[in-house]
């Protein structure tokens, strides 16, 4: 149907391995929302999705490998990658500042607050930033795609 | 003065060059053949140094393989 080049299939198999391994680990940690700590549990949880990340990548990009002739990038991949690391920058720089803003706000009105307010832990800054991280990657592979269908006019 | 396209006669050349395959092509002036295939259907401009291999390849001047079609203001 589509005439994929060897970078688009690469970015694909990407996105999938990312769905796949960070849907997993997100609604692991959602389930975990309501603990204060960063435990040995939920870090081994985080090794594993790293780890799992890396396999499904070196194996799917082997395949790839041996299915497809891999192609040097040229030109045009440097450009549509250059355009979206500038998406995946504006994700990330946004994410981390609300992220910044939100624990400056909540943990001050929990300090000056006489009800009983719950700061951010430790476990949900690790976890926010990590989000904030996947959504920047998520977002310049995503870009990719999407000039690489439209094209660069 | 801005919103002009760049139109080519690639596909032309190609044929006229003993039906080169795009993927001959791609492998004389250094790109993927999913470049070439973006650069004959106007969908990326490719670089100077892109630009005057493709016309290399062909031996004709640059302006036979591309030209600049201004919009109307």
């Amino acid at each position: 149907m589509f005439d994929l080049s060897y970078q688009e299939k690469s970015i694909l198999g990407s996105v999938a391995a990312m769905v796949l391994v960070y849907g997993y680990y997100f609604s692991a940690v959602l389930r975990d929302v309501g603990r204060r700590e960063f435990g040995s549990g939920s870090l081994g949880r985080l090794i594993f999705a790293v780890i799992a990340l890396i396999v499904i990548q070196v194996v799917y990009h082997t395949a790839l490998a041996l299915e497809s002739h891999p192609e040097p990038k040229d030109e045009r991949d440097t450009l549509i990658e250059s355009k979206a690391y500038r998406t995946a920058y504006f994700f990330l720089t946004t994410g981390i500042s609300l992220l910044a803003a939100g624990i400056i706000v909540i943990n001050t009105v929990a300090l000056h607050s006489r009800e009983a307010w719950g700061t951010v832990t430790p476990f949900a800054t690790v976890n926010l930033i990590l989000l904030a991280m996947v959504l920047a990657e998520s977002a310049k592979l995503l870009t990719q795609l999407f000039y690489y269908r439209r094209g660069l006019r | 003065m801005t919103g002009g396209r760049i139109r080519n006669n690639i596909r032309k050349l190609r044929f006229n060059a003993g039906e080169m395959t795009q993927q001959e092509l791609a492998e004389k002036i250094g790109v993927t053949r999913q470049t070439v295939l973006a650069i004959e259907g106007e969908k990326y401009s490719p670089s100077l140094e892109v630009a005057f291999r493709i016309a290399h390849v062909f031996g004709v001047p640059l302006d036979e393989v591309f030209q600049y079609e201004a919009s109307a203001v």
